[in-house]
């Protein structure tokens, strides 16, 4: 797990570098998605740490976590898609790459 | 023209993605896949982008089959930048404007696409969601309780409480089983 923590803290500094950027070059709500981008990396990483040495929770709380958050958000998205709210589209979809990502960086077991 | 209309277009072209979105369209109509693909963002990106250039009024859209077209409201751009900062502001007082800043917020806060999240505790808040829920009846039109019901349910499931909330507030008259909107409402 130490390495997908690092993982996610590389993500975390790479993508205060890209809000940097965007505001920098005057794409402010470009550099709010990014923002957002890099929050989820940032929630993934709390929750790693939160659960990982916790009595009872572990690797699996964690993965579970993700699973949870992945149904929430994609209900999220389909509701601001259902209501063409163009903002919460782009923050849905974002939180669901940033979100794939890391499950597709996540240490699973092998069978 | 006026001075909110002209802070929206000023604001809308104030970001560096909507200014390339505008100078691509200097050369003609575009969907949005052909500009994401072009600007390097995401298809939902360029749609939000495009939402804030529409709502400015500098861009026009028209569906196209499965395509979404997007060309620049020229009349509106040919427009010269003094002309835009000399537009006058709309006579509305600083009182009217803040409580209308307030109604907004609340209603932004309570309800997430048209459906009432929780019934307000407080007494103001309360008020402002039921007239917006107030908006669906028609002045003068007298409704059954199920005729109410089933306007009220499409916004929140407890229909009873709002219903006698509404009655209690003035918003709505009840007369035996039937009602309509009473003299306590401020309409929209």
């Amino acid at each position: 797990m130490k390495e997908f923590i690092e993982y996610l803290t590389l993500q975390i500094e790479a993508g205060k570098k890209d809000i940097a950027d965007l505001e920098k070059s005057g794409r402010k709500d470009d550099a709010d998605f990014a923002k957002v981008r890099t929050n989820i990396y940032d929630i993934c990483r709390t929750v790693t740490n939160a659960l990982i040495n916790r009595p009872g929770a572990g690797k699996e709380a964690v993965r579970a976590q993700l699973g949870r958050f992945e149904k929430e958000w994609s209900a999220a998205l389909d509701k601001a898609r259902e209501h063409g709210d163009a903002r919460n589209v782009v923050v849905g979809e974002t939180k669901l790459e940033a979100l794939e990502d890391v499950i597709a960086h996540f240490p699973e077991d092998k069978r | 023209m006026t001075q909110e209309h002209a802070l929206k277009i000023f604001k809308s072209l104030s970001d560096m993605s909507r200014l390339r979105i505008v100078q691509s369209l200097t050369q003609g109509e575009m969907y949005t896949e052909l500009l994401a693909e072009r600007l390097e963002l995401t298809p939902s990106t360029v749609s939000f982008h495009m939402k804030k250039l529409e709502e400015a009024g500098l861009v026009i859209s028209r569906k196209e089959q499965y395509y979404t077209v997007y060309s620049l409201n020229r009349e509106l751009l040919k427009a010269s930048l003094l002309e835009v900062a000399a537009s006058e502001s709309e006579q509305i007082d600083e009182q009217q404007k803040r409580e209308e800043t307030y109604r907004q917020k609340v209603i932004d806060t309570f309800f997430e696409y048209g459906k009432l999240k929780s019934i307000p505790v407080q007494r103001k808040k309360k008020r402002i969601c039921y007239e917006l829920i107030a908006g669906q009846f028609v002045p003068g039109k007298v409704y059954s309780e199920k005729e109410l019901n089933e306007i009220i349910v499409q916004f929140h499931e407890d229909y009873c409480t709002i219903r006698r909330d509404m009655i209690s507030e003035g918003i709505l008259s009840r007369n035996g089983n039937k009602y309509m909107l009473g003299n306590d409402v401020v309409r929209e």
